[in-house]
């Protein structure tokens, strides 16, 4: 503004040949050229570049400025906090007044601490900058790059570098204790495991009486029911077996309506962690899908490492394309044995073969739970539909899944305040 | 005889049937749903676009800035602001007389184009107070153009004075450092008060915990020195600069007197052009200097040699 200014008075100063105005003209060109040379900017006025045009060693005041950034873990949970250390150097034998802001991912809130600093860094001289971010969502971050600004006293130049430092880390979504899910394979693995499966054979949890053979243990005789048919009566027990369960989440673009931090997609991936760490801990073996854009599967295994393998896939599922669920059942049919548990989590919107695609499953037997997190909740939550909107639509998801129940699908309509046991436990009726 | 087995299975009861198997698109009802479909206030961001003007300007003014109380730094800079502001609203109005202006111009009368530019000079001052006294960027861009009218002149003169007790028009260097000081209180005026919104906006994050500050006794201690210095240097500089139609003739005399002596009695050199030939030249070194790249090398050397 003020070069402008002065360029103007100059020219008129000189069209009118007023000496006042091109005095006046002089004496605002001596006051930048002073500013451009002597406040750390003389690189920038020296080509006439802008600054942002810098890179590597060509800017000379912010050449000598490095970063380094030390976080505390490159994998935490939703609603966890990470600490950040940020390293700032200056190299030059110079003093350097400098903005510093390090780049934290909008959905990120700084709990202490600033990643915004505005400091004098002495010549050959260190500073740290500490940080805590709480990090609300899952998914992929990274945090930088550093952004540094140099600017003369009175604000008339400045120059501003990115230092390139990324750190990336992971939010997993966030699990919630589960004691029991009804979640039962009608078929079992050889390898014996934790898990009741509705067959009898060795286990712990009662199954039914039935009478005695030679043979049964004198153990598993129910002395009660003896004396009151006197029948010889035994204890039969739910057969303890490792099962394979399938968890597919839905992660089309339509699951992410509603909120950003209340919608069917943060729900769905919170309950398969949820989910995944129960059976897992079970040493079942878990499989999960996930479909938006195209078909991400992780494959069925058992441990503790399958798990960090699941949150990650969990983490990194985006909102994306608009797969049916038709696709996913006609791949992944010929690789799940027959009767699996089959958890699948969605919205159920906008997707026509929905019903075709569970009635597959269910032909062939397998037990499906659908827990189905209500985008419409979310949006008349936010004020984002209207009541008669809404009505209509709660009406068309009710009809729906009555046509689900219908099939035989364990199905439960999950409402925001719900907690997932409780939703496992209304699908199943109880 | 076919055993009957039992099934889950019950797509027969579907078959031949068109059954609806998903929610009606979210999209459509929102259009024909009638009352509500307008966007929600909240979901739209508070975005400052700046206008037309405001993008020559360099941003968005935001009129609403909510500052916090001023501190210490921002009070004492506001004091300076209406100090300058006083004394450049008395040297504006010596250093433009009536005559010459845009009102004179316009209006033909001197009377009446010394009323309207004393009107313009009470006005811009009295933005200049308002902004400073609110921290409003509007009233403090409303002034400094107020100020830049003021002293714009639209006719061919040398420096003339509508209030001179000192007789300062008698001598020629004492006139032109008046308007160097002019100048220099200028510059000051649009520096200091944007610094006072440029720390009052550092105030206000600094509380609000948007910023954090290290050692910020020597960032305001460097700003503090900046506001003695540079107006001092500027107007040692500039004097010289504006002396070299005079500087010119004392180089060549070591040469050539004779052509010394035409010099100092040219009416080109000791004329406007003159002090635009002079300031040319010497901007023509330092353009120079620039191209050269010389101001990089002493920033390099400061930088690897310390202060």
């Amino acid at each position: 503004m003020l070069g402008s200014l002065a360029i103007a008075m100059y020219l008129l100063g000189l069209t009118l040949r007023n000496s006042q105005l091109v005095t006046i003209a002089v004496v605002i060109f001596v006051f930048l050229t002073w500013a451009a040379l002597f406040g750390g900017h003389a690189d920038v006025s020296a080509s006439g570049r802008r600054s942002e045009e810098w890179t590597g060693e060509e800017g000379v005041a912010l050449g000598s400025v490095s970063a380094m950034r030390k976080m505390s873990s490159a994998r935490i949970f939703e609603d966890g906090e990470l600490n950040v250390t940020l390293r700032m150097q200056n190299h030059s034998g110079l003093a350097k007044i400098l903005e510093v802001r390090d780049r934290v991912p909008e959905v990120m809130r700084i709990k202490e601490g600033s990643n915004y600093i505005l400091m004098e860094l002495g010549p050959r001289r260190e500073t740290f900058i500490e940080y805590t971010v709480e990090c609300p969502l899952r998914g992929f971050y990274s945090l930088g790059p550093v952004a540094v600004r140099i600017q003369d006293p009175f604000g008339l130049f400045h120059k501003e570098k990115e230092l390139h430092v990324y750190n990336d880390f992971l939010v997993f979504p966030k699990m919630e204790d589960l004691k029991e899910t009804f979640v039962k394979s009608r078929v079992p693995k050889i390898f014996t495991g934790a898990v009741n499966i509705r067959q009898p054979g060795p286990g712990s949890e009662f199954y039914s009486l039935r009478e005695y053979f030679e043979g049964d243990s004198f153990r598993a005789i129910n002395w009660s029911a003896y004396a009151r048919s006197g029948k010889l009566m035994v204890n039969e027990r739910e057969r303890d077996a490792v099962s394979d369960v399938i968890i597919i989440v839905d992660s089309r673009a339509v699951s992410e309506t509603g909120p950003v931090s209340r919608n069917a997609l943060v729900y769905s991936t919170r309950a398969a962690a949820s989910l995944a760490k129960y059976f897992l801990g079970r040493r079942d073996s878990v499989g999960v899908i996930t479909y938006g854009d195209e078909v991400v599967s992780v494959d069925r295994d058992t441990g503790k490492k399958q798990l960090y393998v699941i949150l990650t896939k969990l983490a990194g599922a985006v909102a994306k394309g608009n797969t049916p669920l038709q696709v996913v059942v006609n791949r992944i049919m010929p690789h799940i044995n027959k009767g699996s548990p089959i958890i699948f989590l969605s919205n159920l919107e906008d997707d026509p073969t929905i019903v075709n695609a569970l009635r597959d499953f269910r032909a062939r037997d397998f037990d499906v739970t659908v827990l189905s997190p209500s985008s419409l909740e979310f949006e008349f939550d936010a004020k984002r539909l209207n009541r008669t909107g809404y009505e209509v639509l709660k009406t068309e998801r009710d009809v729906l899944i009555s046509e689900l129940r219908g099939l035989g699908v364990n199905i439960m309509d999950w409402e925001p305040d719900m907690l997932l046991s409780t939703a496992l436990a209304g699908a199943r009726g109880f | 005889m076919a055993v009957k087995r039992e099934s889950g299975d019950t797509s027969h009861l579907y078959d031949g049937k068109t059954v609806r198997s998903s929610a009606p698109s979210r999209k459509a009802l929102a259009g024909s749903a009638g009352i509500g479909t307008e966007i929600p206030k909240d979901a739209i961001p508070e975005i400052e676009v700046p206008k037309f003007i405001e993008s020559l300007l360099g941003g968005p003014i935001i009129p609403k800035m909510k500052f916090l109380k001023p501190d210490k730094m921002v009070q004492n800079l506001q004091l300076a602001v209406y100090g300058i502001l006083a004394a450049l609203g008395f040297l504006t109005f010596i250093v433009s007389p009536g005559a010459g202006t845009i009102w004179f111009m316009l209006t033909g009368s001197i009377g009446l184009a010394s009323i309207i530019q004393i009107v313009v000079i009470v006005a811009a001052c009295g933005l200049g107070f308002y902004g400073v006294f609110k921290r409003d960027g509007r009233f403090l861009l409303g002034s400094q153009l107020l100020f830049i009218l003021a002293i714009m002149r639209f006719a061919s003169s040398k420096v003339s004075l509508s209030f001179d007790p000192f007789g300062l028009a008698d001598n020629n260097f004492l006139l032109s450092t008046l308007v160097v000081i002019y100048a220099v209180l200028l510059i000051m005026y649009i520096e200091l008060s944007s610094g006072v919104l440029r720390y009052s906006m550092l105030d206000t994050s600094i509380r609000t915990n948007e910023v954090y500050v290290m050692n910020p006794g020597k960032i305001v201690g460097k700003y503090h020195r900046a506001l003695i210095i540079n107006p001092v240097i500027a107007l040692i500089l500039a004097t010289l600069v504006l002396s070299a139609n005079k500087i010119v003739p004392v180089i060549v005399n070591i040469f050539n007197s004779d052509l010394a002596g035409q010099l100092r009695e040219s009416v080109e050199l000791t004329s406007v052009y003159g002090v635009a030939l002079g300031t040319l030249f010497v901007f023509l070194v330092v353009g120079g200097l620039f191209a050269l790249n010389l101001p990089t090398h002493i920033q390099n050397w400061r930088e690897s040699s310390g202060e």
